[in-house]
């Protein structure tokens, strides 16, 4: 019995022993993965800021009056569609009369 | 030769230590295993405790956030969207301690050769002088890099952050500025100035980009149109109290860091508080009907041209041609004042005082930026206050505060709080504030005004706009002036109302060149504004708005 427990602790103590050290590791993973998410958050900041100055409507507004020889068109809601899929088959309906916009 | 002799003793030893083999031999093994495994115990023990220790330190800095100790961070801000409306970035100073400089003369011209327009005659006194100054602030990368490239002991950098608005002027009122020592000195910057020092993440805002900026380019082109002195657009969602779009004119580029001290520059939304006019006329029948005093065709007949109150105060018409006889809804519909002072009087001040309290137009709000006005105080006993204020004279509120005030009438009754800031979960439940049967009848009113009143400019097919016109005086030293304030407060769609847009023109002019297009599919056009109501300048702007945003609501902003 006693060796029983004996050999109980000791195994206890071995496996304490490979899990701190395999949780050591993985901490050490992830502090590298932190620091690097931590680096491309950043960059991915910067890049956004940069994607959301060039695509701001002020910007894009700006690219159509210099490039597009036509207006922009204003969009009929009335003409707007909405698909929907349901058991395999496409359903097209507009999109105002789906959601009761229309006059009674 | 004498013969030695040795004797020998021999003595019986009686050996007292017996050796034997001891039957119980294991006595002595289990004390030693027994000791080698105390010991280990004990190694086991210090290696739990240092585990739980370790845990328990580990669980302490998780709860412990990370306090941000770089120089002047701020979080960014970002709209509903992600979409950047406020980011802090790095940035590099770069700056001349003279006392490293080996040859001044070789410096300046390697400096030359890099900037081409800056004034070198300064540069040089400041070399002279011994003392470190910066050459340039916030330098771009690679102007930095042939700094660097010089090889110059005497050239050194530092670290620095900035903040920058990519939308330059479009939230400037929404957002705000900040001083030199980093704290906001108005708007969202001011309002969460600790918080903003402290948040890891984004602040994220309930607008829109793409709808802001679109309501920003109508309001400046009609602005234009009829010769504004400022202007303002409120797009809120009614059930929530989310602002998709807050826009008041004129406004400032926040990436400038001017003082802003003309007051003509205020917040029309939030800090402005005006005499409306006729939108009033719609919380005075919306009261009666709460109140269980109207319907909808309750009939008001004999009405006369002009009623008298209070101390010879006279009140008439707009229009003289207003038919005695009308019904409730007539009377929004055609906007008649005798009809609402007659209704507000069958109401009573106190009930109407207390209608117009629950749906927070008396008080100032709380609001989440800190500019924001307080509606002046009423003198309920004075002379005709009850009958003036039924159709919107002698009593002042925001534009804010009107459009919570549609939202309520027109939403089922529930109250609700504006908000700029996006909540992760809309857990707060909603408190219902007036009868079930008010928004129902109110919107189909609101929807009448529309489609045959005084606001058929903003009748855009397919959104079902419902709302109510309003042309006030504006009030100089506690006079009447020919200053026009002109507003338009609509709600869509008005089966299920769930946008309420306010648009207010101030100090409209009539312009004789703009052209009309009618909306009632007759394809007519009208050349010229015909007189200077918010029916022609405010309700004409509204509707160029919706023709816009619509689309980006209807197909965005889908309910499944």
């Amino acid at each position: 019995m006693k060796k029983v427990v004996f050999a109980t602790i000791f195994i206890l103590i071995l496996a304490t022993s490979l899990v701190k050290n395999s949780t050591k590791e993985i901490e050490d993973k992830i502090l590298m993965i932190n620091e690097n998410i931590s680096s491309l958050k950043s960059e991915l900041g910067d890049v956004l800021l940069e994607y959301n100055y060039l695509s701001s409507p002020d910007k894009l507004t700006q690219y159509q009056t210099q490039y597009f020889i036509k207006d922009l068109i204003k969009i009929n809601i009335m003409k707007i569609k909405e698909i929907t899929e349901k058991n395999n088959l496409i359903k097209i309906s507009d999109l105002v009369k789906r959601r009761s916009y229309d006059e009674r | 030769m004498r013969d030695k002799k040795n004797n020998v003793i021999l003595e019986e030893y009686d050996n007292e230590f017996s050796y034997e083999r001891s039957k119980t031999n294991l006595n002595i093994e289990f004390n030693r295993v027994a000791f080698i495994f105390f010991v280990f115990l004990i190694i086991s023990v210090i290696y739990s405790i240092q585990l739980l220790h370790l845990g328990s330190l580990k669980k302490m800095m998780n709860n412990i956030k990370p306090t941000i100790t770089k120089k002047n961070y701020r979080a960014d801000i970002i709209d509903r969207n992600g979409n950047y409306l406020v980011k802090t970035v790095d940035s590099i100073n770069v700056g001349i301690h003279p006392a490293k400089v080996i040859d001044k003369k070789h410096l300046l011209l390697m400096l030359n050769h890099i900037y081409k327009n800056k004034n070198f005659s300064e540069i040089k006194n400041k070399l002279d002088q011994d003392k470190f100054f910066y050459l340039e602030k916030n330098i771009r990368p690679k102007r930095y890099e042939e700094l660097m490239m010089l090889g110059d002991k005497s050239i050194s950098s530092e670290a620095s952050l900035i903040r920058l608005y990519p939308q330059d002027n479009l939230f400037s009122h929404i957002i705000g500025q900040i001083d030199g020592d980093n704290n906001g000195i108005s708007g969202i910057e001011k309002f969460f100035n600790e918080e903003l020092k402290k948040i890891n993440e984004p602040l994220k805002l309930t607008v829109d980009l793409d709808i802001q900026f679109l309501i920003r380019e109508e309001l400046l082109r009609f602005q234009k149109i009829f010769k504004a002195k400022g202007s303002a657009a409120i797009l809120m969602n009614v059930n929530n109290g989310e602002i998709l779009s807050m826009v008041s004119l004129p406004d400032f580029n926040l990436n400038k860091r001017e003082t802003i001290k003309d007051v003509n520059y205020i917040n029309r939304i939030t800090k402005g508080t005006y005499e409306l006019g006729s939108v009033f006329k719609t919380f005075t029948i919306a009261s009666g009907i709460n109140a269980g005093l109207i319907e909808p065709d309750t009939e008001f007949l004999d009405s006369k041209k002009i009623i008298s109150c209070g101390k010879n105060h006279n009140i008439e018409e707009y229009d003289n041609k207003m038919p005695s006889d009308l019904t409730v809804e007539q009377i929004l519909i055609k906007s008649g004042n005798i009809g609402s002072v007659r209704i507000a009087r069958k109401v009573g001040i106190e009930r109407h005082k207390s209608f117009l309290k629950t749906i927070g137009i008396l008080d100032k709000i709380d609001f989440d930026i800190a500019e924001v006005g307080k509606p002046l105080a009423i003198d309920w006993n004075e002379g005709c206050k009850l009958e003036t204020i039924a159709f919107g004279h002698g009593i002042t509120t925001t534009i804010l505060q009107l459009a919570k005030g549609y939202s309520i009438i027109t939403n089922g009754g529930f109250d609700i709080k504006p908000t700029l800031i996006k909540k992760i979960s809309d857990s707060n439940e909603k408190k219902k504030v007036l009868k079930n049967d008010v928004s129902k009848k109110m919107n189909s009113i609101l929807r009448k005004v529309v489609s045959e009143g005084t606001a058929k400019l903003v009748n855009v097919e397919g959104y079902q706009v419902g709302g109510k016109t309003g042309t006030a005086e504006q009030v100089n030293n506690s006079i009447y002036s020919n200053i026009k304030i002109n507003t338009l407060a609509s709600i869509f769609p008005t089966e299920n109302p769930k946008y309420v847009l306010v648009v207010m023109l101030e100090s409209t002019k009539n312009n004789k060149e703009y052209i009309y297009e009618y909306r009632d599919g007759s394809g007519f056009k009208l050349k010229g504004s015909p007189r200077n109501t918010a029916g022609w300048t405010s309700v004409e702007a509204a509707g160029k708005i919706i023709d816009k945003i619509g689309p980006i609501l209807a197909t965005k902003y889908i309910e499944n």
